[in-house]
């Protein structure tokens, strides 16, 4: 449910820009505002970083789930991208990344961003999942992926 | 001074007796968890009896010249100053009870629990007060003060035991866990309302009022009313209340205002005739809705871990043997029957609701230890005179028996198939995960559960601690249902598969808040700067 109500066509890409950590980061967060929702993107954008500093959130089989929480905004903000490029993402299994699932939630509410989170997981853990959504030729497609 | 005299050589007999019990239960009660696998208060309850008036207390001690528990004269056989404590301690067991009762939120996902543990209570009422009208000479009708007291007695579930039980076999999340947990805590409310009609119904009896059924149904009403009243202010109040008590920002503050309030209303309930323990769950249940319920608990363990056994050991001291022998056939009918009346009032809701019949035993069986709630009735029939000292013994036996019983028939009755139908398609239905992490102290575990428990709470979670001498909480929300257990530098969560990611990455979010904790450390001066600076004052 969560998925559906974060999603839309302007979140998600099939063609997120960057060859770095830094620049993925950023280009997430770019997508995400285009939702219209960030009300600071620098902000926004911090907080992602921090977060990121403290421990990594690139997990495994090519999939990393960057996220943070700020007062920018007022609830979930959400976004997902795939890099035509593998990126060196610091993962847990060392493998570079390609699946990248961002979000951006309230300082005062983290109820969704896990609820969000660990919905997507639970997609992700099917390889045939991943396959499909790396892919994706289409942002269309791949929304309708992620939404099941 | 003579006075003088007398009040000095009472305190030395409590101080004695106080000193006997501590030691006695601590002992007893280690060997009986350790040894038997039994439940540390009834280690404790059988400490009890061994040093109480009945056996070894009643020997005369070479340098006292008197028996330490001489049998005290009255309804109570030991001093009224020993039962005084026993009495703070019922107080302060279910001021507890209530503080971990979440009624608002455990109302929202209770459903087919408050079916089973409604049929539990009412079934096995209708048996325990049956069996006296049947078997003891004098009682005519169920509206005998015996009668009802052999009722509610028979009606109250300690769930901790079960809960401890599911928990080591890796159970605590199905179907069936899940019923009796809520089952329960419906029991006790139940359990509490139904002493609260006994007892106004036993006084106004006293008081040699009519036993018309009008008359019970007005009593009935008016601590029903009493209590519903009660707890609907305390939960508006609460708040409020809690929230002004933090200007003075001291915790010690919050918890001796709070446990005073709840020490006024159990004075307050048992001066409009229902019983002192109903104030005190009140109480607690009034304020399990406000943000320091956690710290209050944490508070008052302390008090808990004094406390409670002196309870228990008193209950154990209150039976006496040579009174036993005379109703030992009712008692065992009694016992029996209300075993019995348990498994089948619990047992046959959950049969209609979906389960089979396997998985309603298990419910039913799940329903059926006792602890401290019918502890605590049975003596408030005993200071009553409502039943005396054989009915109490057979009370106290009864618990005994089946405490004893429920854990090998839980056990083996949840061997095999899963046992709810409705369930039984689905994939993966009464398999769980568990996620366990391995914290390098007791300490810091202790920091981590904490946080996470008060995270689960933020979002809304029902939480409830099981039991006080385990780290284990029944954690539930909508459908997920996670139990969270510590033994000392283990932490261990375990759910069902389909909430795995949940409850990691909640743990994640703990982990990052501990070590931002280890990180705020480090940034403070260096430990061994502060070491050195105090022993450079050494000789100053």
């Amino acid at each position: 449910m969560n998925i559906r109500k974060a999603l839309t066509l302007q979140t998600v890409t099939v063609n997120l820009p960057g060859t770095t950590k830094q620049e993925v980061i950023e280009a997430l967060v770019d997508l995400a505002s285009a939702g219209g929702k960030v009300k600071d993107r620098a902000a926004a954008l911090d907080a992602v970083l921090a977060r990121e500093a403290r421990m990594t959130t690139g997990l495994e089989h090519g999939v990393a789930i960057p996220h943070g929480k700020t007062d920018a905004v007022d609830e979930l903000v959400a976004a997902v991208g795939i890099t035509r490029e593998p990126v060196d993402f610091a993962a847990l299994d060392g493998n570079p990344c390609r699946i990248f699932v961002m979000t951006i939630s309230s300082i005062h509410r983290t109820g969704p961003h896990i609820q969000f989170l660990s919905e997507i997981s639970r997609l992700l853990k099917s390889a045939d999942v991943r396959d499909r959504l790396l892919a994706a030729r289409d942002n269309r497609t791949l929304l309708s992926l992620l939404q099941g | 001074m003579h006075d003088t005299h007398n009040i000095t050589s009472l305190m030395t007999m409590l101080v004695l007796q106080l000193a006997a019990i501590l030691v006695a239960t601590r002992i007893v009660g280690h060997l009986a968890q350790r040894y038997l696998k039994q439940p540390r208060v009834m280690g404790e309850m059988v400490a009890g009896m061994i040093i109480g008036p009945f056996a070894l207390g009643a020997l005369r001690l070479p340098g006292l010249g008197v028996p330490l528990f001489p049998v005290a004269e009255g309804l109570i056989p030991v001093s009224p100053q020993l039962y005084g404590f026993s009495v703070v301690a019922s107080i302060v067991l279910l001021f507890l009870a209530g503080l971990e009762t979440d009624l608002p939120t455990f109302l929202k996902f209770s459903g087919l629990g408050g079916v089973v543990g409604l049929g539990g209570v009412v079934v096995s009422f209708v048996v325990g007060a049956l069996v006296a009208v049947l078997m003891l000479p004098g009682v005519q009708s169920v509206a005998h003060p015996s009668a009802l007291f052999l009722g509610v007695l028979a009606t109250a579930t300690s769930v901790g035991i079960t809960a401890r039980i599911l928990s080591e076999q890796k159970k605590m999340a199905t179907p069936e866990a899940v019923t009796i947990l809520s089952a329960a805590v419906l029991d006790d409310v139940i359990g509490i309302i139904l002493l609260a009609v006994v007892v106004g119904v036993v006084q106004t009896e006293a008081a040699g009022g009519t036993l018309d059924w009008a008359a019970i149904g007005m009593v009935a009403l008016k601590a029903f009313g009493f209590w519903l009243i009660a707890t609907v202010l305390g939960i508006l109040i609460a708040p409020r209340l809690t929230r002004g008590l933090k200007a003075f920002q001291s915790m010690e503050v919050t918890v001796g205002t709070t446990f005073g309030i709840a020490l006024f209303l159990a004075g307050l309930s048992e001066m409009v005739g229902l019983a002192m323990i109903i104030g005190a769950y009140v109480a607690g249940l009034s304020l399990s809705q406000t943000d320091v319920a956690h710290e209050l608990q944490e508070r008052m363990s302390g008090v808990y871990e004094f406390l409670v056994p002196i309870f228990f050991a008193v209950m154990g001291m209150m039976v006496d043997f040579r009174a036993l022998g005379p109703v030992l056939v009712v008692g065992a009918v009694y016992a029996v029957a209300v075993i019995l009346a348990k498994v089948v009032g619990a047992g046959v809701p959950a049969l209609l609701t979906g389960f089979t019949p396997r998985g309603a035993l298990r419910v039913g069986a799940g329903m059926l230890p006792r602890g401290e709630v019918s502890l605590i009735i049975a003596g408030i029939g005993l200071s009553s005179g409502a039943i005396g000292a054989d009915l109490f013994g057979v009370a106290v036996l009864t618990m005994l028996v089946s405490t004893l019983v429920a854990p090998p028939i839980l056990v083996r009755s949840f061997q095999g198939a899963p046992g709810f139908r409705r369930r039984t398609e689905e994939k993966g239905a009464g398999e769980m995960t568990t996620v366990g992490l391995e914290f390098p102290s007791a300490i810091t575990a202790d920091f981590f559960r904490r946080s996470l428990v008060r995270s689960f709470r933020d979002e809304e979670f029902f939480v409830y601690r099981v039991d006080h001498q385990q780290t284990l909480y029944h954690i539930r929300k909508d459908d997920i249902h996670i139990t969270l257990r510590q033994d000392s530098g283990r932490i261990e969560v375990t759910t069902s598969p389909r909430h795995e990611q949940y409850v990691r990455l909640m743990m994640v979010e703990e982990t990052l808040q501990l070590k931002e904790m280890l990180d705020s450390l480090q940034t403070m001066s260096r430990p061994d700067a502060m070491g050195q600076s105090l022993l450079g004052g050494l000789l100053d």
